[in-house]
């Protein structure tokens, strides 16, 4: 029974994993050879395929991405938590509104607004630049709904109560105390914010349009390399632009997942 | 003397107080009246213009919505096909990940591994999914018509992304394939989540395996899979990035898949309000998928709802 049970999870993990290795596998081959046979076994192009890649501005994009990725998650974790720690630990007059606005913003699906946000982004003169990419994030509803479950679950008032008491200003508790013991939510919500970020096709499709302002998704989906379609090239490409959501997700998976899953099994 | 500065002091830190949280609140507040709020009003000023982003704004009314409703049989496929494709991946993707949870969960070792391992999938950029799956499944240079021929079940390719079903059904694998080890690890999570005492006194009272399983787990699970149901409806309407880039990749660059077959209303709003460039029949695409989403939120809410009750 426990054979068959290991054996049937390692086929269905098997298949998870499979079209990750057919990419890593076509990234080591000539382009022309991939279709002599199954590239199934490693050849040895791979760093002629990683130089094709980097002689078009993939570094640049790569810049781009970092950019826009940590930028996002920085102005995107700090709003949220700013609110969150305002509506989980005070009372004030606007604190069930607020928290309602927050529950129904985040059930308004982005596409509602995108052409409205095109067009302001260009009024505004950051059509092209990363920035149109990187506003949106600005105001992430799902993170305000997530740091005000946090920061009431992990913040006990007394805490807060001591330092008042203490003669502690409203902000230096914020930032001295309550963010040093929240710091797992932040990760957890940077996390998220910089793989969504990252990830985004959709929003860098139609505000962007200028090759040196591309975001990975947006590179690596136009990618043509001059006279020839270089497959091996391409997997090449594909490879890199998954390895940082990788190598960060690797790190800290466990917290992760917990995160991802957190809202689910509480609501 | 401190009972007099305590009372002399608690009105000033006391405002000081009562202004904080709005100060705080205030950032968030502004950014989203900037760039969501304001966004989402002028899709609705534009939804009742005719502009192609150049000449004057030209005021139709409501005439947008009547055309999207009723002259437009493009709008209702792009329904369609979103719908046929979440009817074929969210059953499929709710069992297994039950299923297979449950598998992972009660192993002693190589949990982290399994649940990982599977999860890597959700993390991918959908871009890069796009492009390994159509490569895959392309019928001349495609690994799985060479890995069927190879193994005797084919004698030659199948054209799998020209046929009508033939790309629903590979976009529902897509969806499955990269989703499936989210499912799991909510499931997971709502697993642990369950008290053990409960499984305790399951075992005392001689409940084993698969009866465990039926009788506890599941139902346990049930706002679980409310959850992710509801959730996963609401995602897969706003399906786009998978079928786009199985099609407008590097193989082939076409609107809609063979047929239309792979037109979803995303892709339609995209290509109608940027390609085609009609700002205000696309924001009125928008608000059409806005309100789709609201009812069918109401709905299975109500649905999961009165099934409560009824208990």
């Amino acid at each position: 029974m426990k054979v068959v049970k290991w054996t049937f999870l390692s086929l269905v993990t098997l298949v998870s994993l499979f079209p990750f290795y057919v990419m890593l596998m076509m990234s080591t081959y000539y382009s022309e050879d991939i279709f002599k046979g199954l590239p199934l076994i490693p050849s040895d192009y791979m760093l002629e395929n990683m130089k094709t890649v980097f002689k078009t501005n993939f570094v640049q994009v790569y810049f781009n991405s970092m950019i826009v990725s940590i930028s996002a998650a920085f102005i995107g974790v700090f709003t949220a938590t700013l609110i969150g720690y305002a509506v989980a630990k005070y009372q004030f007059k606007l604190r069930s509104f607020l928290r309602y606005f927050i529950i129904i913003t985040m059930m308004v699906p982005s596409q509602v607004g995108l052409i409205g946000y095109v067009i302001e982004m260009r009024t505004l003169g950051f059509g092209n630049t990363l920035l149109s990419v990187i506003l949106i994030w600005s105001a992430w509803s799902f993170g305000a709904f997530f740091m005000v479950q946090f920061i009431k679950d992990t913040v006990p008032n007394e805490v807060i109560e001591c330092a008042r008491i203490d003669g502690a200003s409203e902000p230096r508790i914020f930032f001295n105390i309550v963010i040093p013991l929240i710091k797992p939510g932040l990760a957890t919500l940077a996390t998220l914010v910089f793989l969504w970020s990252w990830n985004n096709y959709l929003l860098p499709l139609v505000t962007i349009n200028n090759s040196d302002n591309y975001t990975i998704p947006l590179f690596v989906s136009t990618l043509g390399f001059v006279h020839r379609t270089d497959y091996g090239a391409r997997m090449a490409a594909l490879g890199l632009s998954t390895l940082p959501v990788l190598i960060i997700f690797l790190f800290g998976s466990r917290s992760f997942i917990k995160g991802i899953t957190s809202g689910a099994v509480k609501g | 003397m401190s009972a007099q500065t305590i009372v002399n002091r608690k009105p000033r830190k006391g405002f000081g107080i009562r202004l904080w949280p709005y100060l705080f609140s205030l950032p968030f507040v502004l950014l989203y009246l900037a760039f969501q709020f304001y966004p989402v009003i002028y899709s609705f000023f534009l939804s009742l213009h005719e502009w192609n982003g150049v000449s004057d704004k030209r005021y139709v009314g409501f005439s947008n919505y009547v055309t999207l409703f009723t002259k437009d049989p493009l709008f209702y496929k792009s329904i369609y096909n979103t719908v046929v494709i979440m009817l074929m991946s969210l059953p499929v993707l709710i069992l297994s990940g039950m299923v297979l949870a449950y598998l992972i969960f009660n192993m002693v070792k190589g949990r982290m591994l399994f649940q990982t391992a599977n999860f890597l999938p959700y993390i991918t950029t959908p871009v890069a999914i796009g492009f390994i799956f159509s490569f895959m499944f392309d019928w001349q240079t495609g690994i799985i018509n060479a890995l069927f021929v190879k193994m005797g079940f084919l004698t030659e390719g199948i054209y799998w992304l020209q046929d009508p079903w033939l790309s629903r059904i590979i976009i529902a694998i897509m969806i499955v394939w990269r989703n499936l080890g989210y499912f799991i690890a909510i499931y997971l999570a709502g697993m642990t989540a369950i008290s053990q005492d409960v499984y305790e006194a399951a075992k005392v009272d001689g409940s084993t395996g698969f009866h465990t399983f039926t009788r506890i787990t599941l139902p346990l699970l049930r706002n679980i899979s409310v959850f992710l149901i509801v959730t996963s409806i609401i995602g897969s309407l706003q399906l786009f990035d998978e079928p786009k880039l199985l099609y407008g990749g590097w193989t082939a660059s076409q609107v809609g898949g063979p047929d239309n077959a792979a037109l979803t209303i995303i892709w339609k709003f995209v290509n109608d309000s940027f390609m085609n460039v009609r700002f205000g029949y696309g924001a009125t695409i928008a608000y059409a998928l806005f309100m789709l989403i609201v009812v069918f939120s109401i709905a299975s809410y109500k649905l999961s709802m009165g099934k409560g009750d009824q208990e």
